[in-house]
């Protein structure tokens, strides 16, 4: 799914607009001292001339309304319609009916997928953040100021090339025939391929987390980057074991990066398609897997239905958590 | 002696972590690049000897062609398209007083964290159970947009955000219309954000394959060409044509992150 892609743009943004913001404050500092400047003039006087600029500024809403609420808003809503009304035959009839919610929450598969999405969703996160930190940690301590921005570049670019062909490049290591499988045979450590490294839940994790470390790694960049490392020294001077200035300190101060990881990471992992069909065989299933299931064998009600569900949760959790989405300090 | 030692022993256990990170980062994808100039025709180890052949099968595949010029289409117009819509957008986001702005925040990044499959799906409902609309590229290019456009959004009204607006105040004092100011002094000034958020659309939907899956007609893009091959397993041909894809984003992004830098910072302060 390419909306992945994204995030490290936005991170990248991230760092390059507190550079500006700061530029530009700057910039006002040195202005403001000397008393009115042009632009307080200009924006009383616009002030004064009533809301008008303001008002015609709105127009720029305009298309982006026609577009989400005509090609989101409203296919959401047929969708809504779709998870309340009865399948007859091949068609869709509004015959109103709560049926398709709660069999997504009383039927035992339905249930067991949506747990064993949320649980490998929590894993990869979690895996994500743990080998994640200490390599943004080595990228803010052990590398030179020169030289971080390349090597933080270098973590973003596997981020840009194609989604599909980095899930791909797994299968040519993993599969019966692949790089581990010829090279064990080689060395002689194994004669048959070994099997459980393709197809299963072990190489969906594996290569999710492929797929998102990178992520973890900018935000938690972001984050670390402004840590004063010299409270570090402090505590320890006071007595402090390495742990407990880590989680007494360090930490604490990182969380921000921490949330805006994990709730990246977590929440695209929600609505994963490919990898768990092409690296998940058949007990890789996910959410998303079952989702298209339903819709490929016509049950569009209960397709909207568990589709919404996911939906109504991901909505839940932005909603929760909007603070920690301000990536950029936009408005 | 103790602590002496481990604080030797630290640095140098980041710097071999930090290796083995940029290792698993990178080696799947080498390897990619590596299997592609194998003349063995199981696109895998043993390596039997150095083949330009998958490449020239590749160019000589009518279907890799078709779908290759479909991606760059869509790509292209959904880019105009997002980049038009997203950056009127970011105007009054930025610079109005309305009220409900932490509502629009919201409203403007849910189509980006909904999964692509929710908003491919709803689409396909949309567009053949209601509209019955017949689907192609063209239903392709609206879901895309719709995908995109947030992201265009948020890159120009970061850029927007540091804008230094004495500066049109200024061109207004010295009597430039409205039209003369975005033209001369904003618009230049902004640039780079909308560049960065047009390449952003562009490189996103020629990635996009959810959303194009459940949206398109008759013809195939690069990615859901891509998908049909490997899904039983790995393809020389594909090793192929995933080196000269990567590569071309690589420089892409290479040049993109270039020519940004150069372009200059907002405001128009000197670096």
């Amino acid at each position: 799914m390419g909306g992945l892609a994204i995030y490290p743009g936005l991170a990248g943004c991230d760092g390059d607009m507190t550079l500006n913001a700061t530029d530009a404050t700057t910039v006002l500092g040195e202005i403001q001292p000397g008393g009115e400047t042009p632009g307080d003039i200009v924006r009383g006087a616009e002030e004064m001339a009533g809301a008008r600029p303001s008002r015609k500024v709105l127009l720029g809403f305009v298309p982006i309304s026609v577009l989400l609420v005509g090609f989101f808003l409203a296919p959401l809503m047929v969708m809504v319609l779709y998870s309340l009304w009865t399948m007859e035959g091949f068609n869709v009839v509004p015959h109103w009916t709560l049926v398709n919610y709660v069999r997504f929450f009383t039927a035992g598969m339905y249930t067991a997928i949506l747990l064993k999405t949320a649980a490998i969703s929590l894993l990869v996160t979690i895996l994500a953040l743990l080998f994640g930190y200490p390599f943004a940690y080595f990228l803010v301590r052990y590398v030179n100021k020169k030289w971080q921005i390349l090597l933080l570049v270098l973590v973003i670019i596997p981020f840009w090339t194609s989604y599909l062909l980095r899930v791909y490049a797994w299968m040519g290591i993993l599969g019966r025939k692949g790089v581990i499988n010829q090279f064990l045979m080689v060395i002689g450590l194994v004669r048959q391929p070994l099997e459980f490294l393709l197809y299963n839940n072990f190489s969906v994790t594996l290569v999710f987390l492929y797929l998102y470390l990178p992520f973890a790694i900018i935000t938690l960049y972001a984050s670390l980057e402004k840590f004063d490392f010299n409270q570090i020294n402090a505590a320890m001077d006071l007595g402090a074991t390495p742990w407990r200035a880590f989680v007494e300190i360090m930490l604490p101060q990182t969380k921000q990066g921490v949330i805006t990881a994990f709730l990246f990471i977590f929440i695209p992992m929600l609505g994963e398609y490919i990898t768990p069909k092409l690296v998940g065989g058949t007990d890789g299933t996910m959410m998303a897997n079952l989702i298209v299931n339903l819709f490929r064998g016509f049950q569009f009600p209960a397709g909207s239905a568990v589709a919404l569900s996911i939906a109504v949760l991901i909505t839940l959790i932005l909603i929760v958590f909007r603070r920690y989405l301000r990536v950029e300090e936009l408005y | 002696m103790e602590t002496l030692k481990r604080f030797q022993l630290t640095p140098f256990a980041f710097r071999l972590y930090g290796f083995l990170g940029y290792a698993f980062l990178y080696v799947p994808v080498l390897l990619l690049a590596f299997f592609s100039f194998n003349e063995s025709a199981a696109g895998n180890l043993p390596f039997t000897g150095f083949t330009l052949k998958w490449y020239t099968a590749l160019f000589r595949d009518y279907l890799v062609i078709d779908a290759f010029k479909n991606s760059l289409l869509v790509g292209a117009v959904t880019s105009l398209l997002a980049t038009i819509i997203g950056t009127a957008a970011a105007f009054p986001l930025v610079r109005s007083s309305i009220r409900f702005k932490e509502f629009l925040r919201i409203v403007f990044i849910l189509p980006i964290m909904i999964p692509g499959l929710l908003i491919g799906i709803a689409l396909l409902v949309f567009f053949s159970s209601l509209l019955k609309l017949s689907l192609s590229l063209g239903t392709v290019v609206i879901g895309h947009v719709v995908m995109t456009t947030p992201f265009v959004v948020l890159v120009v009204a970061a850029r927007l955000v540091d804008f230094n607006r004495t500066l049109e105040w200024a061109a207004a004092d010295l009597g430039a219309d409205p039209w003369t100011t975005f033209r001369y002094i904003t618009f230049p000034l902004i640039l780079p954000g909308i560049l960065a958020g047009a390449l952003f659309a562009f490189t996103l939907s020629l990635d996009e394959f959810v959303i194009t899956l459940f949206t398109i007609g008759s013809q195939t893009t690069l990615p859901l060409y891509v998908f049909s091959q490997v899904k039983f397993g790995v393809t020389p041909k594909i090793n192929a044509l995933a080196t000269i894809l990567l590569f071309a984003s690589v420089t892409t992004l290479m040049t993109g992150f270039y020519a940004l830098a150069r372009l200059g910072r907002p405001s128009g302060q000197p670096k």
